[in-house]
Order: structure tokens, then sequence, then C-alpha cells
């Protein structure tokens, strides 16, 4: 294999530095938002009155049912026809940050399902609110198995990233792939585009596990 | 005019085809002490759960201290009760679970802080001094920081029955208190029970299967059968001279069972 190093530092490393921070940048928004969105769609979803549930859980189908990458184009296409010019960075993250806070939301609903049914009639008999119901008891109870779940989404949301280079967003696939064009060298870039992806899931998952044991350890005792 | 403190008028509670409560009229004055007893499935448990309104009911009325439960009046109108309404009546009301329901995350005295600081808008300072004067009262004020899952059963049902008192009720729910617990630790809970209803405090509802102790503590003791009270008495009268033959034939299973 023909590796140059000095291709590598020189040219490679310093257009791939800034790509990493695109794709870091991309990954924690759409996560953030994922997050949020994931736990208002649970809340539709699960809401007493059909007028609401029953759109929300069609709109949550709908989402998961159709590829990411399909609603990446859609966004970036429609949402110019309906005069919302945003930078292709932000309708990716929206389109990453929708796709997957229609599976967080199963995640939530998952997880607030698996409280058992005597906690809510506690909180029913000591006549606390639904806020207080959820915020002190609900939700700490369901952070166990929710934050490992959540966990995966983000590594996969990772992993997703690169999709936006379909619609010439400055991530790191996209940036390996223009240094590839440029020099005709691809080698180099993509290995590193690789590695780069390897390593980070690596932290992720340490870190997801680092935060999982300190939810079991200040909650289950 | 006094009114009862609780009353079921035509309450009817149905799981689908299955009526659980027909029809039942029922009632209890301030500060009395009433034992339901029957066999199982007869609804005992049913009428504690709509009356904490665990469960909706699907006709008749429920009242609090003469005021309607489940509706409320709007304009001399009686109409279905809003969240405010029962949340507001629903304070009178405290509930304590075969299987205690503590929560688990938190420790003993935070669980008995919880309501009284976050509906009833007390000080944790103010909570704090009131929770640990009811644990001591159960016996309990030195496990104060330990969590449920270093408690034994007998000391989590003492709690619960702790963070119940907490949120000062008026009416007091126990559905078989004692039924999850070891043996050895029934009599440290029925003592507490014992306590509360020699008080007079409260208004107490018990489904309980011990009849010996139904009988020592209740003013009253309403036997169930089917969805409907069927024979209720002074609990002398009730056990030593049953008049319905489906009562006579539950005692003497019972007590055949020991
Ligand atoms: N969630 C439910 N769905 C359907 N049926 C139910 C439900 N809860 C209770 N039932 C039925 O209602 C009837 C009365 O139940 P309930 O729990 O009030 O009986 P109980 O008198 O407390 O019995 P036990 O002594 O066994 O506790 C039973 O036939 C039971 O199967
Ligand atoms: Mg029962």
């Amino acid at each position: 294999m023909d590796w140059r190093w000095d291709f590598t530092f020189d040219v490679v490393l310093p257009k791939m530095w800034q790509a990493a921070g695109v794709t870091i940048w991309a990954t924690v928004a759409s996560f953030a938002f994922a997050l949020v969105g994931g736990l208002i769609l649970m809340l539709l979803k699960t809401n007493r009155s059909a007028w609401i549930s029953r759109p929300a859980t069609e709109l949550i189908e709908f989402i998961r049912a159709t590829p990411l990458l399909v609603q990446i184009f859609f966004l970036f296409f429609l949402l110019p026809e309906i005069g919302l010019t945003l930078p292709p960075l932000t309708t990716g993250i929206l389109a990453i940050g929708i796709y997957n806070s229609a599976l967080c939301a199963e995640v939530y609903r998952a997880g607030f399902q698996a409280v058992p049914k005597g906690q809510w009639e506690a909180c029913t008999a000591l006549n606390m609110s639904t806020y207080r119901t959820f915020r002190d008891v609900i939700i700490p109870q369901s952070l166990p198995p929710i934050v490992p779940a959540l966990g995966n989404y983000l590594v996969a949301i990772f992993k997703e990233t690169p999709l936006l280079s379909f619609v010439a967003v400055a991530e790191i696939m996209q940036v390996s792939k223009l240094i590839g064009a440029e020099y005709y060298r691809f080698t180099e870039a993509i290995t590193i585009a690789g590695i780069f992806f390897l390593v980070m899931s690596l932290i992720a998952a340490f870190g997801i596990r680092l935060v999982e044991n300190y939810v079991k350890r200040s909650i289950l005792h | 005019m006094t009114h009862p403190m609780i009353q079921f008028d035509k309450v009817l509670k149905a799981y689908g085809a299955l009526q659980v409560l027909k029809d039942l009229d029922f009632s209890v004055d301030n500060g009395e002490v009433v034992s339901i007893i029957g066999p199982s499935g007869s609804g005992k448990t049913t009428v504690l759960r709509v009356l904490m309104t665990l469960e909706g009911i699907q006709g008749g009325t429920m009242y609090v201290n003469g005021e309607p439960l489940n509706k409320m009046n709007v304009d001399g109108q009686l109409v279905d009760a809003s969240k405010a309404h029962i949340r507001r009546i629903r304070s009178k009301i405290g509930m304590v679970f075969q299987s205690f329901n503590l929560f688990p995350h938190m420790t003993a005295l935070d669980n008995c802080n919880e309501s009284p600081i976050h509906t009833q808008g007390k000080s944790k300072a103010e909570a704090t001094e009131e929770s640990m004067r009811l644990l001591e009262m159960v016996g309990l004020a030195e496990k104060a920081n330990h969590y449920p899952s270093q408690l034994s059963g007998g000391q989590q049902q003492r709690v619960a029955i702790a963070r119940t008192l907490a949120m000062h009720p008026e009416i007091l729910l126990f559905d078989e208190p004692t039924s999850a617990l070891d043996p050895e630790m029934v009599g440290e809970v029925l003592e507490v029970i014992r306590d509360l209803a020699k008080s007079g405090d409260y208004t107490m509802l018990l489904v309980t299967h011990q009849m010996g102790f139904a009988r020592e503590v209740s003013d009253r003791v309403c036997f169930f059968d089917g969805g409907k009270m069927v024979e209720q008495g002074k609990p002398d009268d009730l056990f030593g001279n049953p008049q319905h033959d489906r009562l006579k034939q539950f005692l003497s299973k019972v007590l055949e069972a020991g």
C-alpha cells in the first residue's frame, strides 16, 4: 500500500481537523434535538386525547418507516420550496434530529412504562401533581433503562452523520472525498476518517458506561 | 346537618362486562373504623381504589365529608369533576398499599417529605420535623436515612404509614396492609394501625383477611360478596351471630383455614 506521511500531515490532517469538529457538532446538536423531541413526541403519543395521540403515533410510524437519507433530501429540497432556506448543516441536524426523535420517543415510553404501576398509584394517593410525579418519581426510576438505550442512539447518530455528505455538508466524510478528488489520493483521507469514527465511538461508549454507572449508583440503592 | 365522612351512592364499577361494584350504597361516619371482609374477588380492594381515584367509576357518586368527589357542583348542577376538584377532595384521603409502594430511590425521610413539601408547600425544615415525629411514632426514627431496600417488609410498611400520615389525611384506607409480610412482621404493623384506630383522629377503612384484628379494632364490620355489601354490623354481632348464609359459610371457611 502506498501511504505518504508528508501528505497525511501537510494536507489531510489540517483539513480533516475542522471537518471532525463539524461531525461532532452535528452529532451533539442532533442528539440534543432528539432527546427533547423524543420526549415531546412520547408525551403527545401517550396523551389521553385521541386527537393528539393518533396523529403523533402516525407521525412516529411515518418517520421510522422512511430511510434517513430520503428524509435528509426531502428537507434539503423541500424547505427552500416553502421559503425556508437554511444552511445545509442546519437542515442536516434537523433531519437527523427528527428521525431520532421518533426512535427516542419509543425509548422513553418503554422506560416510563417499566416503572411499576404501584409507583404511579402511590403518587396519586399522595395527591402529587403530574409534574411532580414525573420529575420526582417516574423519570428518576426510568433513567437506568433509558440512559444506555439513549447512549446507543448517540453512537448511532454519530455514525449517521456521513449521510450529510450527500447534501455537501463539510463533515469528515465529505472532506475526505474532496481531498481524494482533488489530489487523486483516497487512502490517507478515508483511513483517517475511519480511525476517527472508531476512536470517537470507543470514547463515546466509555463515556456512556460512566454515565450509566453513575445513574445506577445514585438511583438504585 | 352532619354528613358521613365517606358515602357511596349507587356506585357502579365495571371492567368491560364484569360488574365489580353493583350500585353500591355504603357510608362511613366521621372517626369511624370500618373493616371490609369477604371472599377473594368480592370487590373489597375495588372499593378503596375507586375512592382513592385510582380507578374511574361508571355510575353513581362518591362523597367525602358531604362534598362530591367524582362530581362537582356548577350552578347547582352535578357535573363531572375537574382535575383540580378531584385533587382538592383527594387531599383528605390517604392510602396504605398491600405492597407498600415506597419510592425506592428516596430515603424513608424523603418518602415522607415528598408530598408535604411539593404538594402542600411546606418548608423542608417544617416537613422534616413532622416526618421525623411520624417516623418516631412508627418506631423508625433511627432508620430515617435508610432506603427502602435496606428495610424489612414490616419496616417499609411502617414508613409507608408515616408517609401517608404526613399529608394529614382525614380518611385512611388500608388494603390488606400485612398480607405481603412475613408472619413475624405482621404484629409490628398491626400495632401501629391499632394505635391509629384507637386515637379516633381518623376515619378508617380497612380491608383485611385477619378476622381477629378486624373484630378487635373495628367499630363496624362489613361483609362483601359479589360486588355488594351483604351484611354489616358491630364486630361481635357480625362474627358472633351472622345472619346471611354466605357470611356463615365464609366465616366457617376462614376459621377452618385458621
Ligand atoms: N384491572 C382489572 N381488570 C379486570 N378485572 C379486574 C381488575 N381489577 C380487578 N378486577 C376484578 O374485579 C373483581 C374484584 O376485584 P378486587 O380486587 O376488588 O377483589 P378483592 O375483594 O379485593 O379480592 P382479594 O381478596 O383477592 O384481594 C375481581 O373479579 C377481579 O378479577
Ligand atoms: Mg384485594
